[in-house]
């Protein structure tokens, strides 16, 4: 024990004192910053374009247009900056818009100075109503949106009022929206609330983080095990120590590199959302912490992270390049995708039949078991999927160790027959 | 004396291909024992066998009085023949790691690191990440760390190989060193310098086969002196003189002849020169080479595959 401690100790160090490691560590509240932080400077740094309205329909569309490019809801900047139309009034279309262009097209300022970005030649023809839409940069949306939106809106409450609508009703039928309500039987209280939905949300969340932690254990574990079959170290370990010795204490090492991470991460995580939404905080904490789902969690982490991490140590003990490596886990990774696949359904629909199914395959269990938490499985299948989980991993360990000792003392490039024949020896 | 190494009988195949028949040896507690032979000889795998690195496929090993390696393994030391350490570790850091490894304390594993780096002169490198460090100095290093727990039995798979003259002048020292402060070492190697004047008995191997054990003098004995005559003379003449063997001649620019004859076992080299002024045979050069551990290693060898 106290040689496998020494193992995992320098294992965790030789991690911690890498800029890998910081960079892992900062790069989840750095990317959440980004998210937020990202958006706002975009916001703040886009200047307002300039728009020149210019109406030749005769039907005092300018001013709603107007109006709605420069109101924003949220307090948010305004859409546009509605300017005169330089050289107003036009003749028609083809006027305005062989004037207007050359303001769109070159170096030539406003009248008041500064340059024209949007113009918005609204036209008709019989009753069609038609907007030119001319702007600088090709790439112009939200403008283009909210001058649509506003020709459509008002040509709309023309056209009714014109038939006889009353305009109060108009109004009011605009403002009508449908109270609407969501009722589930599984909610706590009858109506679905955010609190009910939580746990769905939370059990997703944390199966695809098991399934992330621990795949980058096990690579992390791939990765050391070839730099010491490399170097030969490993095998002035196996003189020092025995091979579950070797075995465990790089992957306890390993998983306490990974859980600081983690842990830190969940912390920050904790802490931006009890800021944000103590309410909300609270819940999912209720929903982690209540009905021993934390070792529900926690067996299930540890089972998936046994049986990822013994199976790539001794793939590792086989392999002597990185090329090798990537080459054996492409496949691996394409087989490890089927869970993710399917683990966003635990949160829409928990009893479908795959997730069912997929529980019961050992490699997929601790992702989608962790998934469908929310669902509260039924203890009978807790167990009986743990049982096999571990049974697996018990029957894996018993095969890894001889395989472990042979492949970190054979030399040459990885061949997957040698690696079965060395398997197929312990299990025949 | 005690045994510090004992091979019995043992055998190990891989499939079909036997790298190891039948080896039996004995290494003497405080001796230097060489085990020689060329490239796939089989003396890596035998030196893993006697670790218990693997197991043998037939045979009995026992190491420092105990038939499982793994209950002494914290009294024995190994040096791969293919080195490298952590690359980010510092030398005093791997030497305490490995040393921790086979039961030292910590903080008496550190002094003894500091200690040991200093004396072969690499103080101002003990604190440094090894991959910053000379290829020569991450050896020292990494042998260092096979000693730091002073260890009973040392294997070192070939240890020469890749040092320059100066370290490897070094290393001898240290493998003397240890030799005289009781500990048993074994090293391979197929540099036959190191062990001729190492060893206090050498095993030469070839095609898994041990085809030698003894001392170095009894090794250099298996092969026959040579005696190296020249002077003007008939070829044919040679054959009279006694304890002759096989004789090859050739002619030199000058119209002498150079002649290389075996000597056998026991022969005097007084006895021929006389017989050879006897007979009046002009000789202008006369040479007696005694065999090397190199050329009993070439012979040995030779005939160790020649029967195979």
């Amino acid at each position: 024990m106290r040689r496998l401690l020494k193992i995992a100790w320098r294992e965790y160090l030789a991690y911690v004192r890498t800029r890998g490691f910081w960079f892992s560590l900062l790069m989840l509240p750095v990317g959440i910053s980004m998210i937020v932080v990202a958006p706002m400077v975009t916001a703040r740094s886009t200047p307002t374009p300039t728009v020149a309205i210019v109406d030749l329909t005769s039907r005092s569309l300018t001013g709603p247009v107007a109006l709605a490019l420069a109101t924003r809801a949220d307090g948010a900047k305004p859409v546009g900056l509605v300017v005169a139309a330089p050289g107003a009034p036009y003749r028609d279309r083809a006027e305005a818009t062989a004037r207007l262009r050359a303001y769109l097209a070159g170096p030539r300022t406003l009248p008041g100075g500064g340059q024209l970005d949007v113009a918005a030649i609204i036209w008709s023809s019989g009753d069609a109503v038609s907007v030119d839409y001319w702007s600088r940069d090709i790439a112009s949306g939200p403008v283009q949106s909210a001058i649509s939106e506003a020709v459509k809106s008002t040509v709309r409450t023309q056209r009714l009022e014109a038939s006889g609508v009353d305009p109060a009703a108009l109004k009011a039928i605009d403002a009508f929206a449908p109270g609407a309500r969501a009722f589930s039987p599984k909610a706590e209280k009858g109506a679905v609330a955010l609190k009910d939905q939580l746990p769905g949300i939370a059990g997703a969340a944390i199966g695809y983080l098991l399934w992330m932690v621990v795949l980058t254990g096990a690579g992390m574990l791939l990765n050391s095990v070839i730099e010491e079959k490399n170097s030969r170290i490993l095998e002035v370990l196996l003189t020092s120590a025995s091979v579950p010795e070797i075995m465990g204490g790089k992957i306890l090492g390993v998983a306490a590199v990974t859980g600081t991470i983690l842990t830190f991460w969940m912390t920050i995580a904790a802490i931006l959302l009890a800021i944000n939404s103590p309410d909300v905080t609270a819940d999912v904490a209720g929903f982690l912490l209540g009905h021993g789902r934390w070792a529900y969690f926690a067996i299930y982490l540890i089972g998936g992270y046994l049986m990822f991490a013994t199976f790539y140590v001794t793939l590792g003990a086989f392999c002597e390049t990185p090329r090798e490596t990537q080459t054996l886990q492409g496949p691996l990774m394409i087989l490890m995708s089927i869970p993710l696949m399917f683990m966003s359904l635990a949160f829409t629909h928990p009893d479908a039949t795959i997730l069912h199914v997929l529980s019961w395959v050992p490699l997929f269990t601790p992702f989608v078991m962790a998934a469908r938490a929310g669902a509260d499985p039924p203890l009978w299948e807790i167990i009986a999927t743990s049982a096999l989980m571990f049974s697996v991993t018990a029957l894996e360990l018993w095969v890894a160790v001889p395989a472990f000792r042979s492949g970190a003392l054979a030399t040459g490039r990885f061949e997957l027959k040698g690696f079965i024949r060395t398997l197929a020896r312990r299990g025949g | 004396m005690s045994s510090a190494l004992v091979l019995e009988g043992v055998t190990k195949r891989y499939g079909d291909f036997t790298a190891v028949d039948n080896l039996s040896f004995t290494a003497e507690a405080g001796k230097i024992l060489g085990f020689l032979g060329p490239n796939g000889a089989g003396k890596t795998s035998s030196l893993r066998m006697a670790l218990g690195l693997v197991a043998p496929s037939a045979g009995l090993i026992s190491v420092l009085g105990e038939t499982d390696a793994a209950r002494v393994r914290h009294r024995v030391g190994f040096l791969p023949e293919e080195r490298g350490l952590y690359r980010r570790m510092t030398p005093v850091g791997a030497i305490t790691f490995l040393a921790g490894l086979k039961g030292v304390p910590h903080a008496l594993a550190r002094r003894r690191a500091v200690d040991m780096l200093e004396a072969q002169g690499l103080s101002s490198a003990m604190h440094k990440p090894i991959r910053s460090l000379s290829k020569g100095m991450a050896q020292k290093v990494q042998l260092l760390s096979t000693l730091a727990h002073e260890p009973e039995m040392v294997i070192l798979d070939e240890p020469f190989s890749g040092l320059d003259p100066v370290n490897q002048q070094s290393l001898e020292t240290l493998i003397r060193g240890l030799a005289d402060r009781g500990a048993t070492v074994v090293f391979s190697t197929h540099v036959m310098q190191h062990a001729e004047r190492l060893c206090d008995q050498v095993v030469l191997m070839a095609r898994g086969r041990k085809v030698f054990d003894g001392t170095v003098k009894a090794a250099r004995a298996t092969t026959p002196r040579i005696l190296l005559l020249e002077g003007v003379f008939a070829a044919g003449v040679l054959s009279d003189l006694p304890g002759l063997g096989h004789i090859t001649t050739t002619p030199l620019d000058t119209g002498a002849v150079r002649a290389v004859a075996e000597l056998h076992a026991g022969t005097q080299v007084q006895t021929v020169l006389k017989r050879a002024f006897d007979k009046g045979l002009e000789i202008s050069r006369f040479e007696l080479k005694e065999p090397t551990l190199h050329d009993a290693f070439i012979g040995l060898t030779d005939d160790g595959e020649a029967h195979a």
